[in-house]
């Protein structure tokens, strides 16, 4: 199921995922979550985009059991993380940010310990393993060590190993962290081809904006510890205008920013990143292009000025003043 | 999908195929198995004969290879269980732990595993030392009770050191820091277990400290059980004259020290896995 454009589920269903004011604080003192709340519908893939130590591994681990909250409640599929541990364990399937595979071990045999682990009868596991092989376009080397396989090909058999069971609801961290471009893109496929073949709730974390806009339903921006927008990337995109002006100045981009003020051409609220200023068009104004006019009629000095769409960092930046890659905004 | 079972099922499946991956990954490489099998024969064929020949005479009234054979047990054991800590840091560190703790399995399950499989090990090691002491001259009683009481030491004294090993190698969580406690903890107290010679011929002070190590009371019970005639030290241990209720009462502090252990190892687990 897609859920429809404000981020609800169907009426009939339950939430796949049930997140009400999730806390952790850290031993020391550290605040990684402060209060998160969010629902994931079944056959949903829900992505939480965020810097590094924006609190999406945390929420992940909390899911997934490894990470104990400190606040808050959290339910899969029906079971409380904390109080029902085990059976949660049992409803769902996790492909972590690192590699976490039994170097000891052929990729055959690690999909047969982790189907004896999840207690998957062995003439199924077989028959899942074969199939799922084939989907990950690993089959011609199941036989073959974990250690000789290149990244892609481990991060393949790990979301095939996080399958094997059926689970109701799949936790991917960080699934393209750190391959290649067509690595990713295969990945993404894989993703996409999991609820599409499987009908398997997925929630991924990433900082990967084009992965968050490709591949999931509706995004989750977290900072801090906070979700600060949550809803489709549609409409975290038409939120702030579906196209930007882009300026490249050599001067100090505050002043400039002072300046289009002044003129009254500083659009809905301009971004400041190094030196570009991104000023996204909101719906209703004269639209990108008589705003490019306009500001080189105004003598503003800049190095470039373009159009072009607005995207996801641009939302990102505009939510939490800095950018998805932890760069910092006005 | 997790089928329908009760907890104890959840519970046995859990621990037995964590147990057998854990000996999957020892017995996987020749170097590991070989590893595992050449220091009880090395010990039996070339260093017990050795030592009975340079420092058997010591006492008449017990066959000294015999004594120092059953020292040898009390020796690899708790080496193969410190080695086995390794697996754990390389487990956490670099391996699949983390697919353990999000599979659907009793978090105790993990150690218990680790620890049945070290037992395992061991248990084989013993039967080799026991096997090829024997085929060497060794006069072992194989009486049913003599095995019996043998048994119950050499698994509780591999538990305790095994759960050690654990709880440290959680606790230190590197391998270069690990390493160096495998010898400092794995033979250090063995020499003071009155292996080689009886507790009796240790300073006061040492003997007293000596009384707390499982190898001590795990090894007169070794004796006690398969060794005919005396000199278990266990008189030395209690200073009574039943060696039974001797025996009985050191195997009690050997299951008190392994229950400990494990406790400890369990908790240990828990707060290093579970942030």
């Amino acid at each position: 199921m897609k859920p429809s454009e404000n981020g609800a589920g169907t009426d009939q269903q339950s939430p796949m995922v049930a997140v009400n004011a999730l806390r952790k604080t850290y031993p020391g003192g550290i605040e990684a979550l402060k209060g998160i709340s969010f629902d994931v519908w079944p056959g949903e893939i829900l992505g939480m985009l965020g810097p590094n130590g924006a609190g999406k591994t945390t929420t992940i681990g909390i899911l997934t059991t490894t990470i104990r909250p400190t606040g808050g409640t959290a339910v899969i599929a029906g079971h409380d993380v904390v109080k029902e541990s085990l059976a949660v364990r049992g409803a769902i399937g996790v492909a972590f940010q690192e590699s976490v595979l039994d170097n000891e071990f052929s990729a055959l045999e690690n999909l047969r310990l982790h189907a004896r682990l999840w207690r998957v009868p062995r003439d199924e596991a077989n028959r899942r393993i074969t199939r799922l092989l084939a989907a990950m376009e690993l089959s011609d080397r199941a036989n073959d060590g974990v250690r000789t396989l290149s990244g892609g090909m481990r991060r393949r058999l790990e979301i095939a190993r996080a399958l094997l069971s059926n689970p109701r609801i799949l936790f991917l961290d960080e699934p393209t962290l750190g391959l290649d471009p067509a690595v990713r893109q295969g990945i993404w496929e894989a993703i996409e081809r999991l609820r599409t073949d499987y009908g398997v709730t997925v929630v991924l974390s990433t900082h990967y904006l084009e992965e968050a806009e490709r591949v999931c339903d509706r995004v989750a921006i977290i900072h801090e510890g906070r979700i600060v927008a949550l809803d489709t990337p549609n409409a975290l995109l038409r939120s702030l205008g579906e196209e930007a002006l882009e300026l490249r100045v050599e001067e100090d981009p505050a002043n400039v920013v002072s300046v289009l003020g002044r003129l009254g051409l500083n659009g809905s609220s301009p971004l400041v990143m190094g030196k570009v200023i991104t000023i996204p068009v909101g719906e209703g104004s004269a639209g990108a292009t008589a705003l490019l006019d306009r500001v080189r009629d105004s003598g503003v000095e800049a190095a470039a000025m373009g159009i072009r769409r607005t995207t996801l960092n641009d939302a990102f930046l505009h939510l939490t003043g800095t950018g998805v890659n932890g760069q910092n905004g006005n | 999908m997790i089928r329908t079972a009760s907890l104890v099922e959840v519970a046995a499946a859990g621990t037995f195929t964590l147990y057998q991956r854990r000996l999957a990954v020892a017995l996987k490489t020749v170097s590991g198995i070989a590893g595992t099998m050449a220091p009880p024969i090395l010990w039996v064929l070339l260093i017990a004969p050795a030592l009975d020949e340079a420092v058997g005479g010591f006492t008449p009234n017990i066959d000294y290879f015999t004594y120092v054979a059953l020292a040898q047990v009390a020796l690899i054991v708790p080496f193969t269980s410190m080695f086995s800590g390794i697996n754990v840091i390389v487990d956490k560190e670099f391996g699949i732990l983390r697919e353990f703790l999000v599979a659907p399995v009793f978090r105790a399950s993990i150690p218990l595993a680790n620890a049945l499989a070290v037992l395992t090990i061991s248990a084989v090691q013993v039967a080799l030392i026991i096997g090829l002491g024997e085929a060497r001259g060794a006069e072992f009683d194989t009486s049913p009770s003599g095995v019996l009481w043998f048994g119950a030491a050499v698994a509780l004294l591999s538990m305790t050191t095994y759960a050690l090993a654990e709880t440290l190698a959680l606790v230190v969580g590197r391998q270069e820091a690990f390493g160096p406690l495998i010898p400092a903890i794995g033979v250090t107290p063995w020499f003071l277990a009155g292996s080689l010679f009886p507790l009796s011929v240790l300073p006061p002070v040492v003997e007293q400290i000596s009384l707390t190590f499982p190898w001590t009371h795990a090894l007169a019970v070794m004796r006690y059980g398969m060794m005919e005639g005396t000199e278990s030290g266990l008189v030395d241990i209690w200073h009574m004259d039943s060696e039974p209720v001797m025996a009985a009462l050191s195997v009690g502090v050997l299951l008190v020290m392994a229950g400990a252990a494990m406790a400890l190892t369990l908790r240990v687990f828990n707060r290093k896995t579970m942030a």
